[in-house]
């Protein structure tokens, strides 16, 4: 019966109750497709960075990452990624050769990250060529050919087919230096990435670092990141003695952008649902007040204070409730639209990209996160609905009566 | 030798006891049988109600204590006391008596509903009852469907059916019309001869004073006379 009582009360007022159910609805819609929204932005951010950056799995030379020291090159290294190659999990490997050194034009110089890549394998792993927005990918014909960001270009005030002189250390610790044509410039939505990296052929840098024919890096990508733990255990197993690392490692600073950005949704998420707590609250502190004399009424009749709890405690419980459905669907509704188009923020993209995001976004939803809101909601719910229903309890039939 | 229900002794309810105090009811005793009809009238502010809220234990005397069959009510506490008139005392008020979301069948099941009585003798009951105050017709309605005066008969219909100790009524005519108001006082008058029903009511209207059977008059929250004036009458129409 309290039920019964409980439920009819929800359609007393109208007004109200569609107060609430709305502030429910929006409040769950805001929180879903925000979490959904930022789960897009931080998975593209990973995938940007895998697929153009990182790789999934990276092996060198144990000693290497320390330093950056060339004499630590993978000895092995064109056979190990000749085996590799053949494995069908793998989607496209390629060897390099990562130099630190620094690029000068007659305005200035740079520190930066040297990659020697080959050029067709490179193609297949990052993309290189689809990052170019001037200039020509590299001739297999031409030799000392350079790639660098439209970036440095303005920093160092180069141009398109002027030369640089890229220095950097050798094997045996002398200083090495070469005169580069510049043949392309890139752009990615990452700027730190774009200050500090260029890219030259392979063959014309491993002679002059005096190690021919080496490779001091394979980069491998996978059919897959659920493959991830599966390939990296597999290759350990293969090639003992190589340091082999996925991209949670290479960058931990990525696996920490995703966690803390789940803890930000979680923040954000928590301030919707005090807003919305507040919200109904409020309403239903009204609707307690509105109904004093009936309450009064119920106390001098007999219905005990547990009853009376439960009631309103029940009818606030109820009108949440409706009005989850509504923002479940609205949720739904929008992520499954955006997740076909994607949202685009190019406008906003220069902010974005200096943080190293993308500029589409494509919100999605695990049903991990979803429970939780669902929880969250629910939560948040029983509690706004308890300071309503206490205040009931403190009504006095024989003052509530005369009102 | 009849059975007493209720035995105030010595009631006082003061307000503002610290500034100026007010004697809203002031060393007040008072009996009641079982199957009495009494009226408590008076001039507004005389504290009428304020004594039937005493007797009922909606509000606790500052003086004094009630007694209802046996039971000291001034000394129970909370839910004690919320169960003991569940359990009781019967409740009809002068308006918005009904709970708006229940029909009028589940209005008058409502404090049966609470007792956890069974089903079936709440059917029996529902059904008796309806029949009594003559809105057999009515039994889905809402409250707001029903006029003023059959909302107070329906009000009255559910104080009756848990077959409580007495029905306490404060002013339960004082919004209807006069036809409505004879109706109701008629039907009360039937179910306290049939049932044996305690009634105690305060009222402003003399109509209303002249079919009671016993007529207490308050006036600055003191006693000021007790009779029975129509006593004679109602002997009549019991005749008849
Ligand atoms: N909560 C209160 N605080 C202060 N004084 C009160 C309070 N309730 C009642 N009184 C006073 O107590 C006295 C008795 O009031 P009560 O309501 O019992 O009168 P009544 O006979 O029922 O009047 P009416 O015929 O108008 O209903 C009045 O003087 C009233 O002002
Ligand atoms: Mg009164």
């Amino acid at each position: 019966m309290l039920t019964k009582i409980a439920s009819r009360n929800i359609w007393r007022s109208k007004k109200r109750s569609l107060t609430i159910i709305t502030a429910v609805s929006i409040g769950l819609w805001a929180g879903i497709f925000m979490m959904a929204f930022y789960n897009g932005m931080i998975e593209q951010r990973v995938n940007t960075a895998i697929t153009s950056e990182l790789s999934h799995i990276q092996l060198h030379h144990p000693e290497f990452r320390k330093e950056y020291e060339i004499k630590y090159y993978l000895p092995k290294g064109r056979k190990t990624l000749e085996i590799i190659d053949k494995d069908s999990k793998i989607k496209a490997a390629s060897g390099r050769i990562i130099i630190k050194g620094m690029i000068a034009s007659a305005s200035g110089s740079s520190g930066i990250t040297i990659n020697g890549v080959m050029p067709a394998e490179e193609q297949k792993l990052t993309n290189l060529k689809g990052k170019i927005i001037k200039g020509n990918y590299f001739n297999p014909q031409k030799t000392n050919e350079i790639i660098l960001s439209e970036k440095l270009r303005k920093k160092l005030k180069l141009n398109l087919n002027k030369k640089t002189i890229l220095t950097f250390q050798d094997k045996e610790g002398n200083l090495a230096s070469a005169a580069f044509r510049i043949t392309a410039l890139y752009k990615t939505t990452n700027t730190p990435y774009d200050d500090s990296n260029v890219f030259v052929k392979i063959t014309d840098i491993d002679s002059l670092a005096g190690i021919p024919n080496a490779i001091n890096e394979i980069a491998v990508l996978l059919q897959s990141n659920k493959l991830l733990d599966e390939s990296q255990t597999h290759l350990k197993q293969k090639f003992p003695g190589t340091e082999i690392k996925n991209w949670r490692e290479i960058a931990p600073e990525l696996g920490l952008t995703v966690s803390v950005g789940d803890q930000m949704v979680f923040i954000f998420m928590g301030i919707i649902l005090l807003a919305l707590a507040f919200g109904i609250v409020n309403t239903m502190m009204m609707a307690v007040l509105e109904r004093t004399r009936e309450i009064g009424m119920l106390l001098a009749l007999g219905m005990n204070k547990f009853k009376i709890f439960m009631m309103i405690l029940l009818e606030t419980f109820f009108l949440i409730l409706a009005g989850c459905p509504f923002g479940i669907m609205l949720a739904f509704a929008s992520i499954g639209i955006t997740q076909k188009t994607g949202i685009d923020f190019s406008r906003f993209s220069d902010v974005y990209s200096s943080f190293g995001y993308s500029s589409i976004i494509y919100p999605n939803l695990t049903s991990r996160q979803f429970v939780i809101i669902m929880l969250l909601v629910l939560l948040t719910a029983l509690f706004s609905a308890l300071f309503p229903a206490r205040r009931a309890l403190q009504l006095n039939p024989a003052e509530s009566l005369k009102k | 030798m009849q059975e007493t229900v209720i035995d105030a002794h010595n009631l006082s309810k003061i307000y503002d006891e610290k500034t100026i105090p007010v004697y809203a009811l002031n060393k007040v005793h008072l009996h009641i049988s079982r199957g009495e009809f009494t009226a408590i009238k008076g001039p507004s502010g005389s504290g009428k109600t304020t004594l039937l809220n005493m007797i009922g234990g909606l509000d606790i005397p500052s003086e004094g204590f009630v007694e209802i069959n046996g039971t000291n009510i001034t000394k129970l506490k909370g839910n004690e006391l919320i169960d003991f008139r569940l359990n009781n005392i019967g409740f009809v008020f002068q308006s918005y008596n009904l709970i708006p979301v229940l029909t009028a069948k589940e209005n008058i099941e409502f404090i049966m509903l609470l007792q956890k009585r069974p089903k079936k003798e709440m059917e029996q009951r529902v059904q008796e009852l309806l029949k009594e105050i003559g809105l057999e017709d009515k039994i889905n309605k809402r409250p707001r469907e029903l006029s003023g005066g059959q909302q107070q008969r329906v009000a009255v219909a559910r104080a009756l059916a848990p077959k409580p100790q007495f029905i306490l009524a404060d002013e339960p005519t004082a919004n209807l019309d006069s036809v409505s108001a004879e109706n109701l006082l008629n039907i009360m008058l039937k179910l306290n001869q049939e049932e044996n029903m305690t009634f105690v009511f305060s009222t402003h209207d003399q109509r209303v004073i002249n079919r009671a059977r016993r007529v207490i008059t308050l006036e600055d929250g003191k006693i000021v006379a007790d009779t029975a004036p129509t006593a004679v009458i109602h002997e009549q129409t019991e005749i008849k």
